[in-house]
């Protein structure tokens, strides 16, 4: 019935075993370098970053809530994803990291847990294959040869039980071996240092239980680690993440949430960060195409400060706000970016310098259908 | 770039389909002369819901995918002249779930897109019309439109 020419088994046969929350709702493959949105889906990094406008506000590609920030990418669902399905994470890593090189652009690199911006690599207590790579930049082969390094590494007791010649208690094998690791030390929150309870996630990436966010009167919301403002009001419960915690720790998610009744603060919404601007005004002087590297506002409206020192392709902006207050972010596309470089000021918008590669901004819409006038 | 993630998202919605999909339904990549498949045109077969007019009819549909799929939606075509009120005369069908500035979300599998033309079939959208003979025999001549309905389904007998 089906054409046999069709290779099925393209990749992505270890989808079975990965849990449906963890399935990335763009590109249907395991979550790569996951992006938490302020409504509270999850999509890979670039998925998030190809679903975007650069034109105007986007939409999340799961619900269609608007935002206008491109967050970091969630290091904690990062590192849980590579504990619990290290060959799908490692066989993702290779994919992207293929792509990027031929579009010369690359995706930030997320190295140890809570390190932001240095990159020095942390060995990891767990048998984790991937730390045992080197925090050096993309290009370099050893990430190419690290496919047979997880075989070695990572899958060394399978090796007899492959000789079970039965793929399916291999991948049960796999699995029970992988999900065991997974405990509650990895889905903590980072302010009251206990499982995670009804997970949000901010702007920066960062993770708290939902009543663990401290909501200032007056002004916009903070990250209470890395200090960075959240923008738009307060996120939503992430809750596949959610489901998944309660599934995976029935009991302490229980314990959870008989402690967590009556302290939670979710009563009042964050005060919401400035409007959305209006796209239509000639005075807002959008910058099409091109986001902000330290808060990830997609396009940037208003003052854009250029680096004129990096080399990458994508370049290294700054909105207005950003660039006086001395962000020392790295960039959100793994820039070199170091703070002794020079910017210069661009005041007018309509410049496409952080356009998506993949798909040039087509200002109008050019629907070839010439019937709809009916 | 065909480094996009068109090609890889259609590949894992063909995976999911040969899996799982609804009864008496078809959607399948296009096949080339050469032998090679097109994943970026599959030709569908929506049945017409039972109880309804449209039963016994098997519709022909056309998905075309664009290399910025799935950010953009794909475009859905029955043959030309179809008889129903949100297709135009092309075949293109009208629907709020694909159109880009409202209803689509790249989340919208091809599966989605399937259940609910099959759905629209049966309850055509007056508010947006794409046709002048499917709207006027819908709103003025109820006897009319079911007989042209029930006829269009005998015209589309299903594929053994």
């Amino acid at each position: 019935m089906d054409n046999p020419t069709f290779n099925e088994d393209d990749g992505g046969s270890d989808l079975d075993e990965i849990s449906h929350s963890f399935i990335c709702c763009v590109c249907r493959d395991l979550l790569y370098k996951p992006i938490v949105l302020s409504c509270g889906h999850i999509s890979c990094f670039w998925c998030v970053h190809y679903s975007m406008s650069g034109l105007c506000e986007s939409h999340c590609p799961t619900c269609r809530h608007p935002y206008i920030h491109f967050p970091t990418i969630c290091q904690m669902l990062h590192f849980l994803l590579l504990k619990m399905y290290p060959v799908a994470y490692k066989r993702r890593e290779n994919q992207i990291l293929e792509e990027e090189m031929k579009r010369d652009t690359f995706s930030p690199q997320v190295n140890s847990q809570d390190t932001f911006s240095t990159m020095v690599f942390e060995s990891n207590s767990s048998s984790d294959p991937l730390s045992t790579r080197k925090g050096e930049a993309y290009a370099n082969t050893d990430v190419l040869m690290s496919n047979s390094q997880v075989q070695d590494d990572g899958t060394g007791t399978l090796v007899e039980i492959s000789d079970g010649n039965s793929e399916v208690i291999r991948n049960i094998a796999v699995e029970e071996k992988y999900c065991k690791q997974v405990s509650v030390a990895d889905v903590l929150c980072l302010e009251c240092k206990q499982l995670l309870f009804r997970p949000v996630v901010l702007n920066c990436g960062h993770v708290y239980c939902e009543s663990c966010v401290i909501i200032p009167a007056v002004e916009m919301l903070k990250c209470q680690v890395c200090q960075t403002s959240h923008p738009r009001g307060f996120p939503k419960v992430c809750l596949e993440l959610d489901h998944f915690l309660e599934e995976q720790f029935p009991k302490e998610y229980m314990l959870r949430r008989y402690g967590s009744t009556g302290t939670a603060k979710q009563g009042g919404p964050a005060k919401q960060g400035e409007k959305l601007p209006h796209w239509s005004d000639p005075h807002s002087r959008v910058h099409t195409g091109c986001g902000c590297d330290s808060c990830g506002i997609y396009p940037i409206i208003g003052d854009r400060y250029r680096c004129k020192d990096c080399k990458e392709i994508i370049g290294f902006d700054l909105c207005g706000d950003c660039y006086n207050t001395q962000s020392k972010l790295p960039g959100r596309f793994n820039q070199q970016h170091t703070p002794e470089h020079k910017f210069e000021l661009i005041e007018n918008g309509r410049t496409m310098w952080w356009q998506p590669l993949h798909n040039p901004i087509v200002i109008a819409s050019e629907d070839s259908e010439n019937d709809e006038n009916d | 770039m065909s480094g996009g993630i068109a090609r890889g998202r259609l590949a894992e919605e063909r995976k999911a389909w040969r899996k799982n999909h609804p009864h008496g339904f078809v959607a399948k990549p296009e096949t080339l002369t050469d032998g090679t498949v097109n994943l970026m045109v599959w030709h569908c077969t929506i049945p017409g819901k039972a109880g309804t007019d449209w039963e016994g009819g098997y519709f022909p549909l056309t998905l075309h995918f664009s290399e910025d799929y799935p950010s953009k939606p794909p475009k859905c075509k029955f043959p030309p002249n179809f008889f129903h009120p949100n297709v135009y005369p092309s075949g293109t069908v009208c629907l709020s779930i694909l159109n880009e500035d409202s209803g689509w979300r790249p989340a919208i599998t091809v599966k989605q897109i399937l259940v609910g033309i099959q759905d629209l079939l049966d309850q055509p959208n007056p508010a947006d019309p794409a046709q002048t003979e499917g709207y006027h025999l819908f709103i003025q001549d109820a006897a009319e439109y079911k007989k042209r309905v029930r006829l269009q389904a005998k015209q589309y007998p299903p594929i053994v």
